[in-house]
């Protein structure tokens, strides 16, 4: 989030759920219901509701200041048709799918400082790029 | 009495001097674990990380054409990634605040993964 020029030192906010002891960067379970894929797979839409988070405006400072806050939000990706490969045998992935449009609304709170803030609607944001598909890795990668 | 007789009789007297105590510490033993559900020891449920991105210093990577989707490690299943947002929103004192930045990428995951030393099934999204 950004007050002005949406440059680094323009940055009074970032939000992102804290790292976990395993590494597992910013990554939180999806509840039941959280996600709907429609039936033909080209429309994701991820609905998201009070997730705890932490607001970093240095980040990626080590010694930014984390303070914790909630945040909701839409997104909902549709594919665009254009196919696209990713592949590298050597780290064991590949994902197989389209490039899509993506579009966001968001609601954050950070009690502590008395702050909150609602994007405008969904179809009012853009974003440059987005895939939706399918992903091996790992195990799996040559079963 | 001879050396041998001597080794074994202080030999026996370290045996009786042990097993006088195990009855101190067994019903300590049983005090501590005794309550405690029995467990499996194969590790979490959460998923693993991407390990090859330890290189750099974290398991976080950018959203790319080239670049992996997931943020999960042993996965199989659908996945979302997008990054480079804009759009404007409104705080409670009624200023305009733009959001989104190149950095700013968001994913989801769903399917199975491997934790735990067998197969799971669930959502993830990086934010």
């Amino acid at each position: 989030m950004f007050q002005g020029q949406v440059v680094p030192a323009n940055q009074i906010h970032d939000f992102h759920p804290p790292i976990s002891p395993s590494g597992l960067y910013w990554t939180v379970p999806v509840p039941e219901r959280g996600l709907t894929i429609s039936p033909d797979g080209k429309t994701f839409t991820l609905d998201m509701h009070d997730i705890a988070v932490v607001d970093q405006p240095h980040w990626p400072a080590l010694d930014a200041i984390a303070t914790p806050a909630r945040m909701s939000f839409k997104m909902v990706w549709k594919s665009t048709g254009e196919p696209l490969k990713i592949e590298d045998a050597s780290k064991h992935f590949r994902f197989t799918g389209t490039r899509a449009d993506c579009q966001m609304e968001a609601e954050v709170a950070v009690p502590a400082i008395g702050f909150s803030w609602k994007s405008d609607p969904l179809e009012t944001s853009t974003c440059a790029f987005a895939i939706i598909g399918d992903e091996v890795n790992g195990r799996y990668y040559d079963s | 009495m001879s050396e041998n007789n001597k080794f074994r009789s202080r030999r026996d007297l370290l045996k009786a001097g042990a097993a006088a105590v195990v009855p101190l510490i067994v019903p300590t033993a049983v005090a501590a674990f005794g309550e405690q559900a029995p467990i499996t020891a194969n590790g979490g449920t959460d998923p693993y990380p991407i390990p090859w991105l330890d290189k750099n210093g974290s398991h976080n990577q950018p959203a790319r054409p080239d670049l992996e989707p997931s943020h999960i490690y042993h996965f199989k299943g659908l996945v979302a990634r997008c990054s480079t947002f804009t759009g404007m929103g409104t705080d409670n004192k009624g200023n305009r605040i733009a959001f989104g930045s190149p950095t700013t990428d968001y994913g989801v995951m769903h399917g199975d993964y491997w934790a735990g030393r067998t197969t799971q099934n669930g959502s993830f999204t990086h934010i």
